[in-house]
């Protein structure tokens, strides 16, 4: 009998420890931020932390106000004004489901080592959140509109990164991981996505913003921010930001504009289906290296404004020609301006050096910014224009002809 | 007194567990660390390393087929010499049961728990080892069959989802590093994986049924564990790159992290860690067990498990003292551990051959003597 009792208030003891974790965290006790902001100035960090409401996202309704608040606050580092939040917040902001961290431009410019270190050291973040920088503009500002079809804006800001670079392929979704392990990698440097507003940023803060059919403040992904080591220094416009992804096969989707082939106003739309990049050092006997780009692109006809005879198949060997040299174009111009502006080998080709031929690049990596400007690359574009669609002529090209 | 035998598959999952052990964790950073992208290739030849170092253990142990490796020193260095190195031998296994539960106990500070005080992480994993070990090898061996599978599942899941990111070219450029480095790399995690199963020869030959096919699963055990370490350092270094496994603490869980298959299996983590537990858990039980058995061969105790309570108060107590941060277990790791794993795994061993080749004669009298072999 004695065994049994002394069994009984064992068990007990120890379902005591198994209840409960020594760390809860009770949902209610918990601010769930879905995106952070950095800012920086004058050496103090200014840090905004986008909570969601969740009454205000719930299914029955809520009471109509804002499902998102901004909780702000300064310190001389991420950490501390973090902390620092509890001051304006009642609750502890709970960073475990962050979906996007927008970093200022002035803070980028400085460097983003700092914050890297913060954001890789906490126990409670993952990796899996993207990074952006705000350009021209506060980070705050950019969490500070109302946005329409996804009710809290971090979320528009996700969705809105993952389509652009799903179709359009200007934009590129880097993950905090990625952006670690560009900065500790040898021979690559890292971009990121610029955000920016278009609009009366003064009004997007209400919800107000989102009542009428065109908001009054919106928010536009543009530009890609070229790093070197931690520090960004300058942006690539829409045409260079596609040949960067193109550049290091990133492009999943995207349209292509060719001119006219035989003249004449209008041009030919090509989607770009499947897309391939392949790089790979050239072997040279000098010391000067050189880079292969081998591209391989399968398009589709997405529109047709000219007036050419698609029913032959000259017509379309002669599309595919033009494309091959718009894309080729498009990439050596934004090489050129890479090697020419900026200095910073975003594109990894000194990683690929190093892959495919250590020796050299134990040898070249010392002073390898000033290799890399003046570094010919070799490109050479393969295009097949496969589906026309479900018209095979142009349509204002009379048939008869 | 003991009398259940662990059977061969048994033993053989024992194995497994005990190279794989810690080392799932640590090994790929701290490999990559030295030798950046050959890592795999020290694992390589780490796990190969091991398998001399099973035939040279095994060979020792079969001279007497009915000992344990406490009362084979006693036989071949009689009995103050004997019980001198046996003491030696206990202490480094609870030494090293007492560093594995603080290193656990910190990972999962680091990862899962900042606030919960050490000692209780530590008490919880102690009470789980003392009640596996006082109901005896048997009870420890078939539990281990059981989540055998459970490891095995998990870690397959573990590498299918992960290997939509694999990037091979991360791999290259090979041989980068010097040979040397490269070897002493490698002879580091043949110290951890394996110098250190001599604790299994508390269990080995004495304990277990079919002393050859046991043996031979000894040497599969011992691939099959280390395969699951090269797999892993070669995961991490695929998907995370070198530079970054080298930077991480724990560089298996950030590949747990890193998971994504469809953004719908996602931050599965806290479940693959469930990997690394099993392994440290059957790892530490047999440690501590080698160590209370052994202990109680040494002062002629008959029944071990009175010893398991005193013992445990003191591992408990050793293991939350330890390391005062985690720079103390790295260089606990790099430096100490290696050092006594080599005096008490390879040095007293070597002793033990030299002795026993010089007084062959006498040992051929012996009734423990084996002549089959």
């Amino acid at each position: 009998m004695d065994r049994v009792i002394v069994r009984f208030i064992a068990i007990i003891f120890v379902s005591l420890l198994l209840a409960g974790c020594w760390d809860k965290r009770e949902l209610n006790e918990l601010a769930i931020a879905t995106a952070i902001s950095i800012d920086k100035k004058d050496d103090e960090y200014h840090v905004a932390a986008q909570v969601v409401i969740p009454t205000e996202l719930s299914t029955k309704g809520g009471t109509g106000s804002s499902p998102v608040t901004l909780y702000e606050a300064n310190g001389k580092s991420v950490n501390e004004a973090i902390r620092k939040l509890t001051l304006v917040a009642p609750r502890m902001i709970y960073l475990g489901h962050l979906r996007i961290v927008v970093i200022s431009e002035e803070l980028a410019k400085e460097g983003i080592d700092g914050t890297v270190d913060f954001l890789s050291r906490g126990w409670e973040l993952r990796s899996d959140f993207y990074l952006i920088v705000s350009k021209e503009t506060d980070a705050r500002e950019i969490l500070n509109i109302q946005t329409t079809l996804e009710k809290v804006p971090a979320n528009d800001l996700f969705n809105i990164l993952h389509t652009s670079e799903a179709n359009y392929s200007s934009t590129i979704a880097v993950n905090f991981f990625e952006m670690k392990t560009n900065l500790e990698r040898e021979g690559k440097q890292g971009v990121l996505t610029g955000v920016q507003i278009l609009g009366d940023s003064s009004k997007g803060s209400s919800k107000q913003n989102v009542e009428s059919i065109v908001p009054e403040a919106f928010i536009k992904f543009e530009e890609l921010a070229v790093f070197k080591e931690d520090k960004l220094v300058g942006w690539l416009n829409d045409n260079e930001s596609r040949g960067y992804n193109g550049i290091t096969n990133q492009v999943k989707s995207t349209v292509g504009i060719v001119s006219c082939p035989e003249g004449g106003n209008g041009n030919v739309s090509i989607h770009i289906k499947k897309y391939k990049s392949e790089m790979k050092s050239k072997k040279t006997n000098s010391n000067n290296p050189e880079i292969d780009l081998k591209v391989n692109i399968v398009a589709n006809l997405g529109e047709v404004s000219c007036d050419i005879d698609l029913t032959k198949q000259e017509t379309v060997k002669m599309l595919e020609k033009e494309f091959e040299k718009a894309v080729k174009t498009d990439l050596q111009e934004t090489i050129k301006v890479v090697q020419e502006k900026y200095h910073t080998d975003i594109f990894g080709f000194g990683a690929t050096i190093n892959k495919e031929n250590p020796e050299k690049w134990k040898k070249i990596k010392g002073n390898w910014d000033e290799i890399f400007s003046e570094m010919p690359v070799n490109i050479d574009v393969d295009a097949q224009i496969s589906h026309f669609g479900s018209v095979l002529n142009p349509v204002g090209r009379s048939t008869s002809e | 007194m003991q009398t259940d035998k662990v059977t061969p598959f048994q033993f053989l999952v024992l194995v497994i567990f005990f190279t794989v052990g810690s080392s799932i964790l640590y090994i790929p950073s701290t490999l990559t660390i030295a030798v950046k992208q050959d890592a795999w290739i020290a694992a390589l030849i780490g796990n190969l390393l091991g398998l001399v170092v099973i035939w040279f253990f095994t060979t020792i142990s079969l001279w007497f087929p009915k000992l344990t490796y406490i009362e084979i020193n006693e036989k071949i260095f009689g009995k103050f010499l004997g019980k001198s190195i046996s003491i030696l031998f206990v202490l480094m296994t609870l030494l090293y049961a007492s560093a594995l539960i603080a290193q656990s106990s910190i990972f999962l500070i680091t990862q899962m728990y900042p606030e919960t005080p050490i000692t209780f992480i530590n008490l919880l994993l102690v009470i789980i080892v003392v009640m596996a070990v006082r109901l005896g090898i048997q009870t420890i061996a078939r539990s281990a069959e059981i989540f055998i599978f459970i490891f095995f599942f998990l870690f397959i899941v573990l590498a299918v989802s992960i290997s939509p990111q694999i990037d091979v070219t991360n791999l290259e450029p090979f041989f980068q590093t010097k040979l040397s480095s490269i070897l002493s790399s490698s002879f580091k995690l043949t110290a951890v994986s394996t110098v250190n199963s001599i604790a299994l020869f508390m269990i080995f030959p004495a304990f277990v049924n079919e002393i050859k096919k046991c043996r031979k699963n000894f040497y599969l055990g011992s691939l099959i564990g280390g395969a699951v370490i090269v797999s892993i350092t070669m995961l991490c270094i695929f998907v995370l790159g070198s530079n970054t496994t080298a930077r991480q603490v724990y560089p298996s869980y950030t590949l747990a992290k890193v998971i994504n298959v469809g953004d719908f299996i996602t931050r599965i983590e806290a479940l693959m860690a469930t990997l690394w537990t099993l392994a440290l858990f059957f790892k530490v039980t047999l440690y501590f067990y080698a160590g209370v058995f052994g202990l109680s061969k040494i002062l002629n105790i008959k029944e071990y498990r009175v010893l398991t309570f005193p013992v445990a108060a003191i591992v408990l107590f050793l293991s939350i003292i330890i390391f005062p941060n985690i720079l103390y277990q790295t260089i606990f790791d790099e430096k100490n551990a290696i050092v006594i794993t080599t005096i008490v795994g390879l040095f007293c061993p070597l002793l033990a051959t030299i002795v026993f080749l010089l007084r062959k004669k006498k040992f051929k009298k012996d009734p423990d003597y084996a002549n089959s072999n």
